[in-house]
């Protein structure tokens, strides 16, 4: 691992001749600090707290039980399957606005005053109006989903397909493109690692917000479950459904990362 | 470019948008915003008690300035605001710097930090507000966990790509661990933090109102719940545009702040 402390002083790493041979494994380090931090969780809670806060053994043992039960399976498909479907429709109507604003200079300057505002907000202020507008339903959570993936993607895209380097235009005008073949053949696949991008910063803002919809809305889900196993004070199985939210975000993310380098192999990053 | 054959229309819309860019710019700017005032009081009274037009929105947001309820919740939101970015600014950078120098340290803790940063912080506020209550402090964990990774993984990427030429040049010249920090580590890292804080200073506000919002409603996320209680909505409307206005104000401040700190990045030489 690039450490510049290390190579400071010249050749081996200094700062790190003092810790034992066998603490330097690639994994040991981060499992032993993993053990380390559930046991100071676990006795803390112990030490000092009521003993209905969630601590690790109970959390591992409250497992079973809560995944057994067909309400857990329940609340994970409301959730996953409304943020997938709202990611879904975001993406697409951000690729399509995106790119008419990247490559139509009039559409991003008519745009890109609200596009750019609504990117700055946290989309969780408008939370409460778009309850109010869509009701106390699941199809809030929609909204707020599709909007969440919207607005990231629509400016990621835009950006990537107004930078596309000339020679791609030129070679097409040459072999007599039209518009679309410029669009959607040229300037969209240029775009795609942008596009990834914008769409994984929609998921994970996608899954903050369908929680904050869930709460405040009272709308079955993994977040209304937590809260609400929480305040039955069934803390551990509340932590169940955080463990499997945390499962989900990370397995997305690497998913993204994955379908980078898939989709766009010669970017690197 | 002048066009010998007689033009066609796509060809005088081409030079007309190339003539005009900046008139068409601006006009673009202007019809946007003045098509939505105009569609807002439009419709604003066509959807019952849903819509309001935007003179009544605006109306309504000098009424809740005018009475104290927005100043006051503000006032609140503003201190825990301010508490957390200051927190996120210093603990980010400081937990950055250590991640990126202390071997041991970055491999024990970085697969924790990540799991931390992709968990959805929100789902978490249960647990704090157990373990911790539900009045300011615990609201500063909740609003710093969502803002705080931007600064902290900018820092950690920024020390970690410090090229070896220039430690070395450091190292030859004698320089001590002070001399070192002060004339190469913190003026090739600064750029790097600060447009992590950039990012922070958006969501800072983001956790400022996920921690208002789920550990016992106060600020201007009490303000906003207590409109969508009662069905006001343009007392929600109102509260909505002005943090819209909050936000956008916040980010082009953070924009300027990096412009201004990272100046010497365009200047200097090498």
């Amino acid at each position: 691992m690039a450490v510049y402390g290390g190579r400071l002083k010249g050749g081996e790493a200094a700062g790190g001749e003092w810790w034992p041979l066998w603490l330097r494994q690639r994994y040991v380090a981060p499992v032993v600090t993993g053990f380390a931090l559930l046991a100071i969780w676990q006795i803390y809670v112990i030490a000092f707290l009521p003993s209905f806060v969630a601590r690790p053994t109970g959390i591992i043992l409250a497992i079973p039980a809560t995944i057994s039960h067909s309400e857990f399976w329940w609340a994970a498909l409301e959730s996953f399957g409304s943020i997938v479907e709202g990611v879904a429709l975001g993406t697409v109507a951000g690729i399509l606005v995106g790119v008419a604003m990247g490559r139509i200079r009039e559409v991003d300057w008519f745009l890109s005053t609200y596009i750019r505002a609504l990117y700055a907000l946290p989309l969780i202020a408008l939370v409460p109006i778009v309850i109010l507008w869509v009701g106390y339903q699941p199809e809030a959570r929609l909204v707020i989903v599709t909007l969440s993936t919207f607005l990231p993607v629509a400016v990621t895209t835009a950006d990537g397909t107004r930078a596309i380097p000339h020679e791609y235009l030129d070679v097409g005008k040459i072999f007599g493109a039209r518009f679309h073949n410029v669009w959607f053949g040229i300037a969209l696949p240029t775009a795609l690692p942008h596009i990834v991008t914008g769409i994984e910063l929609g998921f994970a803002r996608g899954i903050t917000n369908a929680i904050a919809v869930e709460v405040l809305a009272s709308i079955p889900g993994m977040g209304m479950s937590v809260f609400e196993k929480s305040a039955q004070l069934n803390e551990d199985e509340s932590f169940v459904y955080v463990v499997f939210l945390a499962i989900f975000a990370v397995t997305i993310r690497s998913l993204m990362i994955r379908a980078r380098h898939w989709l766009a192999p010669w970017y690197s990053g | 470019m002048t066009a010998r054959r007689t033009d066609s229309f796509g060809r005088q819309v081409r030079q007309f948008r190339i003539a005009h860019a900046s008139g068409i710019r601006i006009a673009c700017y202007v019809s946007s915003i003045v098509l939505l005032l105009v569609a807002w009081q439009a419709f604003g009274n066509s959807f019952g008690v849903l819509f309001v037009p935007f003179t009544t929105t605006m109306v309504r947001l000098w009424g809740m300035i005018q009475d104290g309820s927005l100043p006051s919740a503000l006032a609140v939101s503003g201190t825990l605001y301010g508490v957390t970015l200051g927190i996120s600014i210093v603990v980010g950078v400081s937990v950055g710097l250590m991640l990126a120098r202390m071997k041991l340290f970055a491999a024990s803790f970085e697969p924790y930090v990540y799991i931390l940063y992709a968990t959805p912080t929100i789902s978490l506020v249960p647990f704090v507000s157990v373990v911790f209550g539900f009045y300011f402090w615990p609201r500063v964990i909740v609003a710093v966990i969502i803002s705080i990774f931007p600064i902290l993984l900018g820092t950690m990427e920024g020390a970690r790509s410090i090229p070896r030429q220039h430690l070395d040049v450091a190292a030859s010249f004698g320089s001590t661990e002070g001399q070192l920090w002060r004339d190469v580590i913190i003026p090739y890292v600064t750029p790097f933090a600060m447009s992590g804080i950039k990012q922070s200073i958006a969501l800072a506000m983001a956790g400022t109102l996920v921690a208002e919002f789920f550990l016992n409603p106060t600020g201007v996320a009490a303000l906003l719940l207590q409109g969508t209680t009662i069905v006001d909505s343009g007392h929600v409307l109102a509260i909505t545009v002005f943090v819209a206005a909050l936000a956008v104000a916040l980010v082009g401040i953070g924009e300027l702040i990096e412009r201004r700190l990272v100046r010497w990045r365009y200047t200097a030489v090498g």
